[in-house]
């Protein structure tokens, strides 16, 4: 099975895109479920949960440039799981998903409806746009953890009680580009980043911060993003004789890009590589032939037709309690994570005593949880600011699909992670 | 700085021929279409899906342009004569509803997963400034002003463009005098369907193919045909000629060129302001 849908990317989703690729993902996954039997989750006893419900929440960006709630709806799956096998110490889960519409102001009033009204302990597999720079103050005054999904501007990686299960798109970059750095050489790059508030040159800085640091040149070049004309952005970027070419854009952009440096000839010349939204089911076929074998692109999670034991759990439990429509993507794999974390963290409490206190501080605690989707152990911790996944591998275009070409997988040597990094030392990682 | 100002000439030569595709509409029947660029994705889409299901190029153009004809021509027959006798801007703003209605459309039936639409002329091309021009850019130059020049010879010198005229100065009046209103007004939506069909390919093509930013290409389009004063059509080509080209420059001027979009907005704005300056001299 290919990949659906990139981790962060601004273009829409609709319908019948949906429909299509959905159901190629649902009867592959299909398929593969029936070979991979029953999921397991929670305390996995096939007990239905009947006690007092523990009140979850996400806020997504559903209706709007694109649909980002394909995390919560596996957050959603992998709840229903675990309700069905016992729930939190016989208690069940009820998990409220709340649309942001893309919109700061309806993100602030879904979120207070959330912790203020329905009083949930913890909020799971959130994946928004707007909702980090409105809500993340509020979580921090009402102590009320964020286990996202998928974060993407600046703001959901610099929060107290905000924790991405995602790398983001400036973990993203740095990787990518110090995988090519390693595989081609390249001593001059062209970091493309679109000029949107709170993602900026921010998401391209990480690589130039990395390069300053060991002898390689990175240019950053914003760009308009409503721009119609990528020749000249091309040109611009070729004007500066890179080696490489990191695309740090959504893939509705990428892929006219893509396609202007083919007509100019500078895919022969310059390497091009890309940051996790290139990492889309359509997007090889889209770029055609010319990209094949020559376009590289870092992951921030395993692949999704990884066979690793919790990647085929999820698939599982996506077939068994997800929704037919449900995606079968990055964004899935993030949301299901965030909704074991959070299970495995509340499983250690004392089902009499859920509330938002303990529940914050045993979040606070989770430490080496482990998940072959990820490629390092994850954890949470007490910091001011949480970036936990900083690795992941390289897949390369090939064909109509992809293919993985890093050994295994790399970390971001971003200066900016200092602080984390030294958090992980502290915390014995 | 030259190869900036060969990559802007193949966007700024389709924003030409969308503004005498604008302009063409507005001197015959005096509506300023929104739905231009709408219309064009819809015959970009529609291209895609021909071409992906390996239809013949040819057939896969024709099918495009003519599902643009298609709705124009239906627009123009059913719903712009209701309009007719009102403001010209009340007909021109009927046009919006139109652009978002088939907006919708497009964005809902073939959804915002990433296309290209790729012609066989985007692959030779001619080296300009260490530019490669494209044939699809080349054909797109070429088009503009052959179309520039039969418009022109259709409105000076043909029966339909005198009745198109004479229509878009006094309605009322020509259809006294024996013009046929409806008819001559539905060429004009026909002909202004044909040249949204074939700017929406090419920029389908040269741009992307995106819903909403082929709609919104309507506005440079607009830039270029305000400044042609929506009458001069060589003035319209130049203008948009010049529009592409200076939006390619911009990426040159550093801390403007990450909003370099507005372009085409600073010059409308700017061509608006000095028009109306003109015009109160005179």
């Amino acid at each position: 099975m290919k990949t659906i849908e990139a981790n962060w990317s601004t273009p829409k989703f609709t319908k019948q895109t949906f429909q299509r690729a959905l159901v190629v993902a649902a009867l592959v996954a299909g398929g593969s479920a029936m070979a991979q039997g029953k999921p397991a989750c929670g305390m996995n006893n096939g007990k239905a949960a009947t006690g007092e419900p523990i009140a979850l929440g996400a806020v997504v960006g559903k209706t709007g440039p694109d649909d980002f709630s394909a995390s919560a709806l596996a957050a959603q799956a992998y709840f229903k799981c675990v309700n069905a096998n016992g729930g939190i110490n016989g208690r069940p889960i009820e998990f409220t998903i709340a649309d942001d519409q893309w919109n700061p102001e309806v993100a602030a009033q879904v979120a207070a409806k959330l912790v203020k009204d329905r009083k949930v302990v913890a909020m799971v597999g959130s994946s928004s746009f707007v909702e980090c720079g409105v809500n993340a103050k509020m979580y921090a005054q009402e102590d009320v953890m964020v286990i996202a999904g998928v974060g993407v501007p600046r703001e959901c990686f610099f929060a107290k009680n905000y924790v991405p299960v995602n790398a983001g798109p400036r973990v993203s970059a740095t990787v990518v580009a110090m995988y090519a750095a390693q595989q081609y050489k390249a001593k001059r790059m062209v970091c493309v980043i679109p000029n949107i508030p709170s993602l900026g040159n921010w998401a391209c800085d990480g690589a130039k911060d990395w390069g300053k640091a060991n002898g390689v040149e990175v240019d950053v070049i914003a760009i308009d993003p409503g721009s119609p004309d990528a020749t000249s952005t091309m040109l611009q970027a070729a004007a500066k004789k890179p080696d490489v070419v990191i695309l740090n854009v959504p893939k509705g952009i990428m892929v006219p890009m893509l396609a202007a440096a083919e007509q100019q000839g500078l895919a022969k010349k310059i390497h091009f590589v890309s940051s996790t939204p290139a990492y889309n089911f359509d997007v090889p076929k889209t770029i055609g032939s010319a990209w094949s074998g020559n376009f590289d692109i870092h992951l921030e999670f395993m692949p999704v037709e990884s066979a690793g034991k919790d990647n085929v759990n999820w698939k599982a439990t996506m077939e068994a309690f997800g929704g037919k429509n449900d995606p079968r993507d990055s964004f899935a794999q993030a949301g299901y994570l965030a909704a074991r974390i959070a299970t495995e963290a509340l499983l250690k409490l004392d089902p009499k005593k859920i509330d938002r206190a303990t529940t914050s501080a045993a979040l606070r605690e989770v430490k080496g949880f482990q998940s072959d989707i990820l490629c390092r152990p994850f954890y949470v911790g007490a910091g001011a600011r949480h970036n936990a996944n900083s690795s992941g591998p390289i897949a390369q275009v090939s064909g109509n699909g992809f293919k993985q070409v890093s050994n295994g997988c790399l970390t971001a040597a971003d200066p900016e992670l200092a602080d984390l990094r030294a958090q992980e030392k502290q915390l014995g990682l | 700085m030259m190869p900036f100002l060969v990559s802007g000439l193949g966007v700024g030569a389709v924003y030409a021929m969308s503004g005498v595709g604008l302009v063409v509409l507005y001197r015959s029947s005096g509506v300023l279409n929104f739905a231009f660029g709408a219309i064009g994705a819809v015959a970009a889409y529609v291209a895609w899906s021909a071409l992906d299901r390996e239809w013949p190029l040819a057939l896969a153009v024709l099918a495009g342009v003519l599902a643009a004809v298609a709705i124009s021509f239906a627009y123009g027959r059913l719903l712009a004569p209701r309009l007719a006798a009102s403001d010209p801007t009340v007909r021109s703003i009927g046009t919006l509803g139109l652009a978002l209605v088939l907006l919708g459309f497009t964005e809902w039936f073939w959804g915002e997963q990433p296309r290209r639409l790729v012609l066989p002329t985007d692959s030779q091309a001619i080296e300009l400034a260490d530019v490669r021009l494209t044939y699809t850019r080349v054909i797109g130059l070429a088009m503009a002003f052959s179309m520039m020049a039969a418009v022109g010879l259709l409105l000076a010198r043909t029966r339909i463009g005198l009745a198109m005229r004479a229509l878009a100065d006094q309605r009322g009046l020509s259809a006294i005098l024996g013009v046929r209103v409806l008819q001559v007004d539905t060429a004009a939506w026909v002909i202004s369907g044909a040249f949204a069909g074939v700017c929406g390919l090419l920029l389908g093509n040269i741009v992307r193919l995106q819903a909403t930013v082929l709609t919104f290409l309507v506005i440079p389009a607009f830039a270029a045909a305000i400044i042609g004063r929506l009458s001069s059509l060589p003035a319209t080509v130049a203008a948009g000629l010049a529009i592409g080209i200076l939006e390619a420059l911009a990426v040159l001027v550093p801390g403007f060129s990450q909003f370099r979009a507005a372009t085409p907005f600073l010059i409308a704005l700017a061509a608006i302001v000095l028009w109306r300056d003109a015009s109160r001299k005179a």
